[in-house]
C-alpha cells in the first residue's frame, strides 16, 4: 500500500497539481506520478516532464552533506563558516558586500526568510533571483500600467476568449498543459482565433490560424500599430479610457508617430501587410481577446516597453478585468510569482511594496522589527555579478539556480564568482556548473521533500508538500537561512519551527496596514492553523480577510493600484535589439527551450525518457544558410559571438528564417563540453527591468570540418578530454555519449583507443570492427563476458539507436555468441536459430534438420534434396543419419 | 542414335571421383550403359575426405562410404578392386590390368587422382615417410604406438587434419610449415594465429617458417630423427608428408594422352584422344588442377551430360575451403590477401575466437575469411560467385546475412 500525497509540479509556471504515491517502505520504488484531477491548473493532465517526475526522485548525484572547501563537514561547522564570513564582510565593507542570488524554484517561505534576512537584518537589498532572467520585464510593465505587479487574468480566460494572441511563447513546449487547454478550447469552439507572433515557426503554430514570423525583437511595433489602428477602426472603449486611465493621448501620439502606416509597421516587423491586417481585423472584431506573452517579450533590451505596448492595447479597448480578456504574462518557473509576492527581487521591498512606495520601508521595518532596514534598490542579477567582478560584492549565496549556465556571458559570471571571497551554493545536486564554483555547498531538499507554497501564473497559491524524507543531511533552504541568521545574532526573528509559521507571517505582512491599498493581500491566511495550512486548497490571491474564496480575475471594477486608481498608458517607441547583424557577426541567435527538458537539466536530466525527444544540444539553421556555409544536418557547428564559443549539432530547418538561428538553453558542462549557449549572449539588459536580452545575440557559424562522429556507451562515466565534442545523453543504464573526434583519430583502432583512459581497459578485451570502405570503426570492451563499453566512430553524423546497447550494459548480463557480434551492429540480428551447424558446406544446422524431419522428411537423401545438406563433401552424412532415428523416437 | 547396343564405360580409378561417377551413371534412367569401375585400393567408393575424421576416431569404418557399392553391384556395375591398370591401348580401346586382365571399352574415363608430393629431402624415401591419401595410410598411422612422435610436413588443410587426428590418438605431433602462418593459402596471419593457438591447446607443436633439412635414418633404414634448419634434432617415429599433391598421370603419359601438370581436358572433360575423358585430381583444365571436391562434382555432372550427348561445359568457380577438425570452424573463399586497390573489412572478437575479414574490390566481394563463427560462409560464397554488387551493404556486410538481408533469415 501507498499513501497518495497531493503536491505541485516543480517545473514551469503553470503549476499543475500532482499526485505522488509514497510507498510504505523506503525500499519500494516510487510509482509514476499522476495529475491531480482536482487542481484547477491542470484538472488531472500532466505533460511528459511532469509525468516523469518519479524517475527524477532518486538521483545518483545528490548533495548529501555540507561541504566547505571540498571537505564534508557538519551543518554546525558549515553554518559557522558562513556566519563568520558574512559578519566580517558586512562589518568591513558594509551590508552591500553580501548578496543572495535566489531562484523561482525555491518556495515562497524560503524566499520570505531570505528576503527578510537581507533587507531587514543584514541591511542590503541585494536579493536577486533567476526570475530576473524570466519575467522581470513583465513585472515592471504591469507596475508601470497598474501601479502593481498584478496578473489580471486566469487560465479560464484562455479558454473563454475568442482571440488569443500568443507573443514570444512556444507554449506547446514551455507550458504544455496550458497549450493543451487552449487546443481543446479551440477544438470545442473552432471560431476561436489563435495568432502566434514569433520569429520562429514553433510547435505552437500547429493550432494557429495565423503565424506572424516577425523580425526578432520587433514585437512592440505590432502593438503600437494595433493601438493606432484601434482608433481608426473605432474599437476604442472611450468610457473606460476616460474613467479608468491616464496618458492615452500621449501613448496614441507616440503610436501614430512610431507606426504611422500599415506599410511602415509591416516593414519594420518584416511581415506582409496582408497578414498584419488579418491580425488587426480580428483584433477589431473580437472584444474577448487575450494577449498571452512570455520570454520572447520579456528577454529583451526593450522588454518592459513591449509589455506596455501590449497593455496599452488592452486598456484602450477596455479588454481587461473581463472574462476572456486581458494582457496575460506567463512565467517560466514554478514559483517566480511567489518570489515576486515576498519581494524577492532587488528592486522590490516586500509583499508587493517597493522602496519608492511612500511609507513602505517604515511599514516593513515595523512589522519585522528590523534593526538594519535596506532603504534602496539592490543590484539586479547582471549588475550584481558585475559588482562581484569589481570586488564590491564579496559574499554571494546562490540558491537552487545555475547562473554559470543561465546568466549571459558565462565567462563574466565565472570571473565574478572567482573574484568573490565566499561563494555559497545551496543545491540538491552535487555537480552543477555552479556548484563547481562554490566554496561552501549546502545540501538542499528537493521536490517531493521540500514543503511550502508556490504561486502559479494565474496567482494561484498551492501547496508543494514534503512527502518523502530528506536524504542524508539535506535540509530545507529556509532552515539553512535561519541558522545563518542566528549566527549573525538574529535569533528571535528567525526562530521559525515550521513553514507554517513563516507563511502565516508572510500573510500577516501582506495585510499589515493594507486596507486595499496593495493588490497582494492574503490576510485571510494570517491566522490560519498548521492543519489549515497543510490542507490548503489551491486559491488565487488576493485572499483578503473575509474573502476566503480568493479572486479569479483582477480589475473587474476598473480600479488600479496607482495613487489615483487609474491605469497608465505608456508611450512606446519600438526599437530593435541593441546588437544587430554585422558582416563579422551575421547571424541572429534566438534561444529557448526544447519540449522535454527544463532549465539546466539538473532534474529532467535524470529521466532517460526525457532525452528521447531531443538528445543533444543543437542550433537550428535555415537550409539556405546551411547550404551556403556547407553545414550538413546533424553535423557539428561552431557558433561564436564576441563573448564565447559553443559547439552544437546543426538542425537544418525552415522553422527559422534565413539569417536567424535558434539554440536551446539546457545543456551544461555536466552534459556537454561546449554547449552552454549563454556564453554567446551579451550582458545587454532592459534599462528598466534589468532583464537580459537573452533571446538575441549576434553570432557567426562555421562548419567543423575534418571530424568523425561517434557514440560511446559505457558502464562507467568517462573523461572524454581528447574529443572535440561530447554530450552525455541520459540513459536507463550506464552512460551514453555522443562524440566527435578529429578525423585523424578515426584512422585506426589504436588511435581511437588512445582517446580513452587505458586504466579502465587494462582487463578484458576489445572487439573490433574496422571498415575502411565506410570509414567505420567500432569497438566493444568486454570483461568476463559482460559488456563494459561500446565505441562507434563513423565519418558522417548519423543517428544510431543506443537503446539496445544500453540494455546490454545491465549489470551481470552475460553476452550470447550472437550478442557479441550484435554489439558492434547496435541491434540484435533477426536471425533464424539454425542450431549447431551440421553441414558446413551449406551451413545447415541441427534445428533446420529437425524441423524438416518433423515435417515428414524421412531419409538423408530427402534432407539433401530439401536443405542441400550432405550433398557437397558428404562429410556430414554420418551425422545426418543420426538425426533420423532421434526424431522418430521423439515423435513416437 | 536410334537403337544401339549397350555402351561400355570403363572408369580407371575408384576414388571419390570415379566411384561417384559410376554411381551417378548407374542411376541414369534412360541410358544404356555397362559400367566397369577399377581401383587399385582394396576399398572402393569410400569418402576420402573422411579419412581425417576416421584417423581422429570421430567416425568409425562403417561411416566411411561415399556411395552404396552393394547397390551398384546389384545394378550390374562391375567393380574391380585391388587391381591397378597397367596400360591402355587407345587405338584398340583396351585397358590392361596389373593382373594381366584386359578389358575393352567404348568410353574410357581417367580418374586416377593424385598422390602425396614427397619433398626432395634427404631420407624422404624411407618407409616410415608417408603421405596421407588412402584408407591404408590411416591403417598405418593407427598401428603406431601411443606416445610415439610424429612429424607432419605441411601446415595446409591435409597436414593439420592429420596432425589433429594423430594428436587425438595420443601422439606427440610437430608440424613443420614453410610459411609464416598456417593455412597460408586460406587464411591471413591474424586468423591463422587464432587457429594456431587453438591447435596448440590441443597439444600440437608448430615450427613455422621452416622445413626440415633432413630425415635421419637409423641403421634399420627407418627415419628416427628430423634435423631442423637450426641444427636441432627431433625424435620422429613417423613422418607424414602433407606438402601438396601430385596428379597421378603416369598411366596417361604412357598411353600417350596429352598431359601438362595433369591430363589436359577441355570444357567437356574430353582428353586429347577421342572417347577418353578425365576428371578429378588427375585432370587439368585451363591450366588448373583440382584438389577440392566441389569442382569435381561439377565435372561429374558435365561428363554425364556429355556422355548422354547433352550440351554441358565445365567452368571454374571459386571454391570455399574448410578445415574438418571438430571444434575448429574456419571458412575461406576467394582472395586471402588484399591488393592495393582492394579494401578489407575486419571484425575481431579474439577472446571469443571469432574473426572475419572481407576483401572488397570495386563494390564486389572478392574474398572472405571467417574463423570461429562460419555461419555466413555460404552467403559470402554466393555473393562472390554471383559477383553481387555489395556497395549498399558495406556498412553491415561483415555482420552477415541476417543484418544485410533480414528477409532471408
Amino acid at each position: 500500500m501507498a499513501t497518495i500525497g497531493k503536491t505541485t509540479c516543480p517545473y514551469c509556471g503553470v503549476g499543475c497539481g500532482v499526485n505522488l504515491s509514497v510507498p510504505d517502505s523506503s525500499m519500494e520504488a516510487i510509482p509514476p506520478v499522476s495529475g491531480d484531477v482536482d487542481h484547477p491548473a491542470n484538472f488531472g493532465r500532466l505533460c511528459v516532464k511532469g509525468s516523469s517526475l518519479a524517475q527524477t526522485i532518486q538521483s545518483d548525484d545528490r548533495l548529501l552533506t555540507p561541504i566547505v572547501k571540498g571537505e564534508s563537514v557538519s551543518w554546525e561547522s558549515a553554518v559557522d563558516t558562513v556566519g563568520e564570513k558574512i559578519a566580517q564582510v558586512v562589518k568591513d565593507h558594509g551590508p552591500d558586500a553580501f548578496a543572495f542570488y535566489l531562484s523561482g524554484q525555491i518556495l515562497t517561505e524560503d524566499y520570505y526568510v531570505a528576503n527578510k534576512l537581507a533587507k531587514g537584518f543584514i541591511g542590503t537589498a541585494n536579493v536577486d533571483t533567476n526570475s530576473r532572467l524570466c519575467m522581470a520585464s513583465a513585472v515592471v510593465g504591469y507596475k508601470r500600467a497598474f501601479g502593481s505587479d498584478t496578473v489580471p487574468c486566469n487560465y479560464e480566460d484562455l479558454e473563454l476568449c475568442d482571440l488569443l494572441i500568443m507573443v514570444g511563447s512556444n507554449a506547446a513546449w514551455t507550458h504544455p498543459i496550458l497549450y493543451q487547454r487552449i487546443a481543446e478550447a479551440k477544438k470545442q469552439r473552432p471560431h476561436m482565433k489563435i495568432v502566434v507572433i514569433d520569429p520562429r515557426e514553433t510547435a505552437t503554430c500547429d493550432i494557429a490560424d495565423l503565424h506572424l514570423a516577425i523580425k526578432p525583437g520587433t514585437d512592440a511595433a505590432v502593438f503600437s500599430f494595433l493601438l493606432h489602428h484601434s482608433v481608426q477602426a473605432g474599437v476604442l472603449d472611450n468610457g473606460f479610457i476616460s474613467r479608468h486611465t491616464n496618458g492615452f493621448k500621449a501613448a496614441l501620439e507616440q503610436a501614430n508617430e512610431s507606426t504611422p502606416t500599415l506599410f511602415s509597421a509591416a516593414n519594420f516587423c518584416g511581415i506582409s501587410e496582408q497578414d498584419f491586417m488579418q491580425l488587426a481585423s480580428w483584433w477589431n472584431e473580437t472584444p474577448k481577446a487575450v494577449t498571452f506573452y512570455s520570454q520572447g517579450i520579456n528577454q529583451s533590451s526593450s522588454g518592459v516597453d513591449k509589455c506596455n505596448a501590449i497593455i496599452n492595447c488592452h486598456l484602450a479597448t477596455g479588454r481587461i478585468g473581463k472574462e476572456g480578456a486581458g494582457p496575460f504574462s506567463i512565467t517560466g518557473q514554478p514559483n517566480a510569482m511567489g518570489g515576486r509576492e515576498v519581494g524577492g527581487l532587488a528592486n522590490q521591498l516586500a509583499a508587493h511594496m517597493d522602496f519608492a512606495t511612500p511609507g513602505a520601508h517604515q511599514l516593513v521595518q515595523t512589522f519585522w522589527q528590523a534593526p538594519n532596514m535596506a532603504t534602496e534598490n539592490g543590484l539586479k542579477a547582471v549588475d550584481l555579478f558585475q559588482a562581484m567582478e569589481e570586488g564590491k560584492v564579496k559574499v554571494v549565496w546562490i540558491m537552487s539556480t545555475n547562473p554559470m549556465v543561465s546568466l549571459p556571458d558565462t565567462d563574466q559570471v565565472r570571473r565574478a564568482l572567482e573574484k568573490c571571497e565566499l561563494v555559497i551554493v545551496s543545491d540538491c545536486k552535487a555537480h552543477t556548473d555552479t556548484t563547481e564554483m562554490a566554496d561552501v555547498l549546502f545540501p538542499a531538499t528537493g521536490w517531493s521533500e521540500k514543503d511550502g507554497t508556490v504561486t502559479n501564473s494565474e496567482r494561484r497559491i498551492s501547496r508543494q508538500r514534503g512527502l518523502l524524507p530528506a536524504p542524508g543531511d539535506a535540509k530545507h533552504d529556509w532552515w539553512a537561512i535561519c541558522e545563518v541568521a542566528k549566527r549573525l545574532g538574529y535569533q528571535s526573528a528567525f526562530s521559525y519551527k515550521s513553514v507554517h509559521e513563516i507563511f502565516v507571517e508572510h500573510a500577516a505582512l501582506s495585510t499589515f496596514e493594507n486596507n486595499g491599498k496593495r493588490d497582494f493581500d492574503i490576510g485571510h491566511f494570517s491566522q490560519m492553523t498548521k492543519e489549515e495550512y497543510d490542507a490548503l486548497i489551491p486559491v488565487q490571491w488576493p485572499v483578503p480577510k473575509g474573502q476566503p474564496e480568493g479572486t479569479a480575475r483582477m480589475f473587474e471594477n476598473g480600479r488600479f493600484f496607482t495613487p489615483d486608481g487609474r491605469a497608465k498608458f505608456i508611450p512606446i517607441t519600438p526599437v530593435l535589439p541593441v546588437h544587430t547583424s554585422t558582416p563579422e557577426w551575421p547571424f541572429t541567435l534566438n534561444t529557448g527551450r526544447v519540449r522535454d527538458q527544463w532549465h539546466t537539466m539538473t532534474r529532467t536530466g535524470d529521466a532517460a525518457l526525457l532525452t528521447k525527444h531531443t538528445d543533444q544540444p543543437y542550433v537550428e539553421i535555415h537550409p539556405k544558410d546551411a547550404k551556403h556555409l556547407k553545414i550538413e544536418d546533424k553535423a557539428l557547428v561552431s557558433i561564436t559571438s564576441p563573448y564565447g564559443e559553443a559547439l552544437l549539432k546543426a538542425k537544418v530547418s525552415r522553422a527559422v528564417s534565413p539569417g536567424n538561428v535558434f539554440a536551446p538553453i539546457h545543456w551544461t558542462r555536466q552534459f556537454s563540453n561546449a554547449a552552454v549557449v549563454s556564453k554567446l549572449i551579451p550582458q545587454v539588459v532592459d534599462p528598466l527591468s534589468g532583464q537580459p536580452e537573452s533571446k538575441h545575440a549576434q553570432v557567426k557559424l562555421e562548419a567543423v570540418n575534418g571530424v568523425s562522429y561517434g557514440v560511446i556507451v559505457s558502464s562507467t562515466p568517462l573523461e572524454l578530454l581528447d574529443f572535440i565534442y561530447w554530450c552525455l545523453v541520459p540513459s536507463e543504464q550506464g552512460y551514453h555519449y555522443e562524440v566527435v573526434c578529429s578525423v585523424e583519430k578515426n584512422k585506426n583502432v589504436t588511435s581511437i583507443l588512445s582517446l580513452f583512459n587505458q586504466r579502465e581497459q587494462s582487463n578484458g578485451q576489445w572487439l573490433e570492427y574496422n571498415n575502411p570502405n565506410t570509414q567505420q570503426t567500432r569497438l566493444a570492451h568486454i570483461y568476463r563476458n559482460i559488456l563494459t563499453a561500446v565505441v562507434y566512430i563513423h565519418p558522417k553524423p548519423e543517428f544510431i539507436s543506443c537503446d539496445w546497447l544500453v540494455s546490454k550494459l545491465a549489470e551481470g548480463e552475460t553476452l550470447s555468441e550472437s550478442d557479441r557480434m550484435a554489439i558492434l551492429v547496435g541491434t540484435p540480428a533477426n536471425v533464424e536459430d539454425k542450431g549447431t551447424i551440421v553441414c558446413s558446406c551449406f551451413q545447415v544446422g541441427s534445428k533446420q534438420i529437425e524441423k524438416s524431419i518433423k515435417e515428414g522428411v524421412g531419409s538423408v537423401e530427402e534432407l539433401g534434396a530439401r536443405l542441400k545438406c550432405g550433398t557437397n563433401c558428404g562429410s556430414c552424412l554420418p551425422e545426418l543419419k543420426h538425426f533420423i532415428p532421434i526424431i522418430t523416437e521423439l515423435t513416437v | 542414335m536410334g537403337q544401339v547396343s549397350c555402351v561400355h564405360i570403363v572408369i580407371v580409378g575408384a576414388g571419390m571421383a570415379g566411384s561417384k561417377l559410376a554411381f551417378d551413371l548407374m542411376q541414369q534412367k534412360n541410358a544404356n550403359y555397362s559400367i566397369t569401375l577399377i581401383g587399385e585400393e582394396a576399398q572402393v567408393g569410400y569418402n576420402r575426405i573422411m579419412l581425417s575424421s576416421l584417423l581422429a576416431k570421430d567416425i568409425s569404418d562403417h561411416e566411411m562410404s561415399l556411395v552404396d557399392t552393394e547397390k551398384m553391384q546389384q545394378e550390374g556395375v562391375s567393380i574391380i578392386a585391388g587391381d591397378g591398370v597397367e596400360s591402355i591401348d587407345l587405338e584398340t580401346k583396351v585397358v590392361c590390368l596389373v593382373s594381366a586382365k584386359t578389358i575393352r571399352y567404348d568410353k574410357l574415363i581417367m580418374a586416377t587422382g593424385s598422390r602425396a608430393r614427397i619433398l626432395p629431402i634427404d631420407g624422404a624415401k624411407a618407409s616410415n615417410v608417408m603421405g596421407f591419401r588412402t584408407w591404408n595410410d590411416v591403417n598405418i598411422m593407427a598401428s603406431l604406438q601411443k606416445k610415439q612422435s610424429v612429424c607432419v610436413i605441411g601446415g595446409g588443410l591435409l597436414g593439420l587434419e592429420a596432425a589433429v587426428g594423430l594428436v587425438k590418438r595420443g601422439h606427440k605431433v610437430t608440424v613443420f610449415h614453410r610459411s609464416k602462418w598456417l593455412l597460408n593459402r586460406q587464411l591471413d596471419a591474424e586468423s591463422a594465429a587464432l587457429l594456431r593457438s587453438r591447435l596448440e591447446q590441443m597439444g600440437i607443436e608448430f615450427r613455422l617458417g621452416e622445413s626440415p633439412s633432413s630425415f635421419i635414418q637409423s641403421e634399420s633404414g627407418l627415419v628416427n630423427q628430423v634435423m631442423c634448419a637450426d641444427g636441432e634434432r627431433m625424435t620422429a617415429d613417423l613422418v607424414v608428408m602433407a606438402a601438396g599433391i601430385s596428379p597421378e598421370i603416369a598411366l596417361a603419359k604412357l598411353a600417350g594422352l596429352k598431359t601438362n601438370q595433369a591430363i589436359v581436358v577441355d570444357e567437356k572433360m574430353q582428353t586429347s584422344y577421342r572417347d577418353v575423358f578425365a576428371l578429378g585430381e588427375c585432370c587439368e583444365f585451363d591450366q588448373q588442377t583440382f584438389g577440392l571436391v566441389a569442382p569435381i562434382w561439377d565435372q561429374i555432372k558435365v561428363l554425364i551430360s556429355v556422355l548422354n550427348d547433352k550440351d554441358a561445359r565445365f567452368s571454374i568457380e571459386p571454391t570455399p575451403t574448410k578445415l574438418k577438425v571438430s571444434g575448429v570452424n574456419l571458412f575461406s573463399v576467394g582472395k586471402v590477401q588484399a591488393d592495393l586497390d582492394d579494401s578489407c573489412i575486419f571484425f575481431k572478437d579474439i577472446e571469443a575466437n571469432h574473426y572475419r575479414k572481407l576483401i572488397v574490390n570495386d563494390g564486389v566481394l572478392v574474398g572472405a575469411i571467417l574463423y570461429g563463427n562460419v555461419a555466413d560462409g555460404s552467403w559470402y560464397f554466393q555473393l562472390i560467385q554471383n559477383k553481387t554488387n555489395v556497395s549498399d551493404m558495406l556498412e553491415l556486410l561483415v555482420f552477415g546475412e541476417a543484418y544485410c538481408c533480414p528477409k532471408v533469415a
